[in-house]
């Protein structure tokens, strides 16, 4: 195997994903670092989108990367958002004291 | 095989990245890291042939989404943090998980990989015009439905971080328009050496 497939983008991608979801369970107290790992998820979809549709030939996938970027685009915002009132009333960052948004 | 080299080269920075995003105590070296990241995805993405989406990842999250972030870390002055190492409680999980994702790659490398096996097909149109074709005439209504939600996201955004404060006073155009200039404004008259009664 001494060209380039699809399988080493595909394998890229699934242990960048595995990154992401790996920093999802490990960073229990820093918010802005689920959020960042929430976009590192998002890359590995879109890294798996983009590959498959070079190698498959299809132009579809790389429209649908550009959706998947619109969409993690308004997410950082919100997210950010959020963050930055909750800060505002509590002054901190911690999520296990999140629970307390919906009293 | 230049492109087998390039590729491992990128995908290794991109790997080492993306674990120095998690691993890192400072929030603002993680937001760096991730600019790192995404960078070399976007070599990753050139390299293949799709210019085009490599060259938006660029612009969308490093100009925007990397540079939001790095304001909102430095506007909330976090304490830095160590990492809370009770990955003891996570072991059976993991454990789990990556088995099952071990489980899917095995199959996936060894059994479907008859299809893939295809090597890049360079086209006479070039990248942009393939995904303008494509973007503007099948994807239309989601094309606007894309630019709907991020019109939501930043009215969204602002509803959510927008301070109401009493005490500003604030421009009312209706009340504006309902005056008139003689209600505002009174020509007098004033005698030399007497000046001017408010009072009437």
């Amino acid at each position: 195997m001494t060209s380039l497939t699809y399988n080493h983008f595909f394998i890229l991608s699934l242990v960048v994903f595995m990154i992401g979801c790996f920093g999802l369970f490990l960073n229990r107290r820093n918010m802005i670092l689920i959020l960042m790992c929430i976009e590192i998820i998002l890359l590995a979809a879109n890294i798996n989108f983009v590959s498959a549709s070079v190698f498959l030939n299809d132009i579809n996938g790389q429209v649908f990367s550009i959706f998947i970027l619109t969409i993690a685009a308004a997410e950082a915002a919100i997210g950010l958002a959020i963050l930055v009132i909750y800060f505002r009333n509590k002054g901190e960052i911690d999520v296990t004291k999140i629970n307390q948004l919906k009293d | 095989m230049f492109l087998l080299g390039t590729f491992y080269l990128f995908a290794s920075f991109l790997v080492m990245t993306c674990i120095s995003v998690i691993f890192s105590k400072n929030p603002v070296n993680s937001v760096l890291f991730l600019v790192l990241a995404f960078l070399n995805s976007t070599f990753l993405f050139i390299l293949i042939g799709a210019e085009f989406v490599g060259i938006i990842l660029a612009i969308v999250y490093i100009g925007a989404v990397a540079i939001l972030f790095l304001f909102v870390v430095m506007m909330l002055d976090i304490q830095i943090t160590s990492l809370m190492f009770n990955i003891k409680r996570y072991v059976p999980l993991a454990i789990l998980f990556s088995s099952i994702i071990l489980a899917e790659i095995i199959y996936l490398t060894v059994y479907k990989t008859a299809k893939s096996q295809k090597d890049i097909i360079v086209r006479s149109e070039n990248n942009t015009e393939q995904i303008g074709n494509v973007l503007y005439t099948d994807y239309f209504i989601d094309f606007q439905l894309s630019g709907i939600v991020l019109l939501l996201a930043m009215i969204g955004a602002i509803v959510l971080t927008h301070v109401y404060r009493p005490t500003i006073k604030r421009q009312n155009i209706n009340k504006q328009n309902m005056t008139f200039a003689k209600d505002r404004v009174e020509l007098m008259k004033p005698k030399s050496g007497e000046g001017i009664n408010s009072d009437d």
